[in-house]
């Protein structure tokens, strides 16, 4: 079994990074061992990537449910649970209610899609990881994984198609 | 007939303007924008040190001094007293929650509706949203009196087993401000992680650790960018009813009392729209100061901006108008003998003059100037334009809160309100937001670089008949 090495190559533009993307692949380099990292969001349809999975709108949903379940025990639970008899009023009015069920869903909402960013970007990871600083001005590095006998192809596909440079991605402490 | 002609080919020209004056079509390369900010950021001369120590000083004395002070000796010290119980601390924190609605409304809203001018200052926006509303919570805590037992108000029950009443709105308050500090700073956040690594990426000592640590360890994967652009999507379009959820509760602070003056159905947008109108001057403001004290502001922030946000503060100031006379008028109508007394108070009381004021200043003055392009585009003539009308957003906040409290259906307690210590301590909140506002500017980068190279990659110009027309391109 040959050997993999994981390759960095720099381009300059989004066009020559998704043409890149598809000689990789015409290479025989699945996408799933392809990484496409830069300074701005570059959508996964210009690049012509397969869609990346994101469980935010699941988790923000979820977060969203729990907030509600929370704010029902705080309007309809607290004051039955310990009643306090006011002038014949009532203990569970709904419109009040209303107010604090909506406040405690939209914060479980939100908190839960910022801690859902955090899981599925596994933030924070301080570990050393393949990268160049040259992609927070604007380069586009495409990353990926290689084996040994067709890494001279791939560099000079790579370099053909306009990369500044292709060489073995080098782990940094960010 | 050469009159004629110079004013046809000035026609021409202003028909004709070159794109280059508009930041989206006058783009430059990432790197040289990246440097710009971060010379802007790291660029302190003596005088912004000058005035750092001054504000840390009005702080010191006017805020943690008058404070301590007022906790020694209790609230006696403030004018507070019946039957104005309500004074300046709750004038100040309706009017520092207004100022906070303008960072949501400016980066959510645009955002959603894809208003492309908003790219290069909704960071400094959304900053005034965290700050405004540390600065609202504070003055809350100030009219508590005895802060140390704030605690009373937090969703737990308490020794002898008695929870909060969550049916108050003082307890929505509480819920709801604190919702949308969360929120905000969550909302602040998340799109400054990219430009918190670019920073890293160009940064040597204790801000390379500042900055790495904030950065979380970003790198731009697709990953990465999929998922902080589903949740700055989610923040956008959820924080929204949250913003409007904040101001609307305030004002049913006094809306759901059974007072004159107060018990009003529209209270809730009316409050709102006031709200917008202090804090779109407010950010108006702060970017005619950003730009003119910061390096390389110039190229971020342009006449365009202010001209767009001219014409918001317009439009919002008719709005105002309009929900303060709808307000107005069906009090007037309604006959009530105690509202009629309260109406004259405020328009010929010995305080008349802050009734007025808060007209002239909300209405009078942006509708006279801002409809004229050259203000618009002018910074200092839009400060000034932007300063008066947060003059007269205070004075309203003034007018609903101690002015009306001073009428009520007991004559006999009626009594004008005396401000005391309020008056250091709202010095000393301003100057504490201006000082936390100008540490952050030298810490983060106030301007979001990579939304500003989105919105120049989107942009282009094309081909219309003769005309050259810019266009944008929907990019997600």
């Amino acid at each position: 079994m040959a050997e993999t090495k994981t390759l960095l190559a720099l381009f300059e533009d989004i066009d020559p990074a998704a043409r890149a993307v598809d000689k990789l692949r015409t290479l025989g380099i699945p996408d799933a061992d392809l990484n496409v990292i830069s300074g701005l969001p570059v959508t996964e349809a210009m690049l012509g990537r397969p869609r990346v999975w994101s469980n935010v709108p699941r988790l923000a949903l979820g977060g969203s449910i729990a907030g509600f379940l929370v704010g029902v025990f705080l309007a309809f639970g607290a004051p039955n649970l310990y009643p306090i008899h006011v002038g014949g009023q009532a203990i569970t009015p709904i419109p009040p209610s209303i107010v604090v069920l909506f406040e405690m869903t939209m914060l479980g909402m939100l908190v839960s899609t910022f801690v859902g960013v955090f899981l599925d970007a596994t933030f924070p990871n301080y570990r050393p990881k393949e990268y160049t600083p040259e992609v927070s001005d604007g380069k586009i590095a495409i990353l990926f994984r290689c084996p040994e006998d067709k890494q001279d192809r791939a560099t000079r596909a790579m370099q053909q198609l306009g990369a500044e440079k292709v060489e073995p991605a080098e782990a940094r402490r960010l | 007939m050469a009159a004629t002609a110079k004013a046809a080919i000035q026609e021409h020209h202003e028909a004709h303007e070159d794109p280059r004056q508009h930041l989206m079509l006058d783009p430059k390369p990432r790197g040289e924008m990246n440097s710009m900010v971060m010379e802007a950021m790291q660029g302190t001369t003596w005088k912004f040190w000058v005035v750092a120590g001054l504000l840390a000083g009005v702080v010191l004395v006017c805020l943690f001094g008058a404070w301590g002070y007022m906790i020694a000796n209790g609230l006696g010290v403030a004018g507070v007293n019946r039957p104005s119980y309500w004074g300046i601390f709750l004038v100040n924190t309706v009017f520092w929650i207004g100022i906070s609605h303008a960072g949501t409304f400016v980066s959510a809203l645009l955002r959603v509706f894809k208003a492309e001018f908003r790219r290069p200052f909704t960071r400094a926006a959304e900053l005034m949203t965290t700050f405004g509303l540390v600065q609202a919570g504070l003055s809350i805590f100030m009219h508590m009196g005895r802060v140390w037992l704030s605690y009373w108000l937090a969703p737990y029950p308490n020794e002898r087993g008695l929870w909060p009443n969550f049916h108050s709105p003082l307890a929505w308050d509480f819920l709801a401000i604190n919702t949308y500090l969360l929120a905000s700073t969550m909302y602040l956040f998340l799109p400054l992680i990219p430009d918190l690594a670019m920073a890293r990426d160009r940064s040597t000592g204790w801000r390379k650790t500042f900055y790495r640590i904030l950065a979380l360890g970003f790198r731009g994967t697709e990953g990465e960018w999929s998922h902080l652009r589903i949740a700055m999507n989610i923040f956008a379009f959820a924080i929204l009813p949250v913003m409007f959820s904040v101001h609307t509760i305030v004002s049913w602070d006094f809306a759901a009392a059974t007072r004159p003056g107060w018990a009003s159905t529209i209270f809730g947008p009316y409050f709102v729209v006031g709200a917008l109108h202090s804090g779109v001057s407010a950010v108006a403001m702060v970017l005619v100061v950003v730009r003119a004290r910061m390096k390389n502001m110039k190229y971020f922030i342009r006449p365009e901006h202010f001209n767009a946000l001219g014409k918001l503060m317009l439009v919002i100031s008719m709005t105002w108008a309009y929900f303060f006379f709808n307000d107005y008028m069906v009090q007037w109508y309604g006959g009530d003998k105690w509202t009629r007394i309260l109406l004259e108070w405020h328009e010929t009381g010995p305080l008349a003059w802050v009734w007025l004021l808060m007209l002239v200043c909300n209405v009078a003055v942006p509708w006279a100037l801002l409809w004229s392009r050259k203000v618009r585009v002018n910074p200092t003539a839009l400060f000034v334009v932007g300063l008066i009308i947060n003059v007269g957003m205070w004075c309203e906040r003034f007018v609903i809160i101690p002015m009306s409290l001073t009428i009520n259906r007991m004559p006999f307690t009626w009594r004008t309100y005396k401000p005391g210590i309020e008056i250091p301590l709202s010095f000393g909140t301003l100057a504490l937001f201006i000082l936390l506002y100008m540490i952050a500017s030298r810490l983060i980068p106030l301007v979001p670089v990579w939304e500003v190279q989105e919105g120049q990659l989107a942009h282009g110009l094309r081909k219309v008949g003769k005309a050259t027309v810019p266009s944008v391109s929907e990019l997600e």
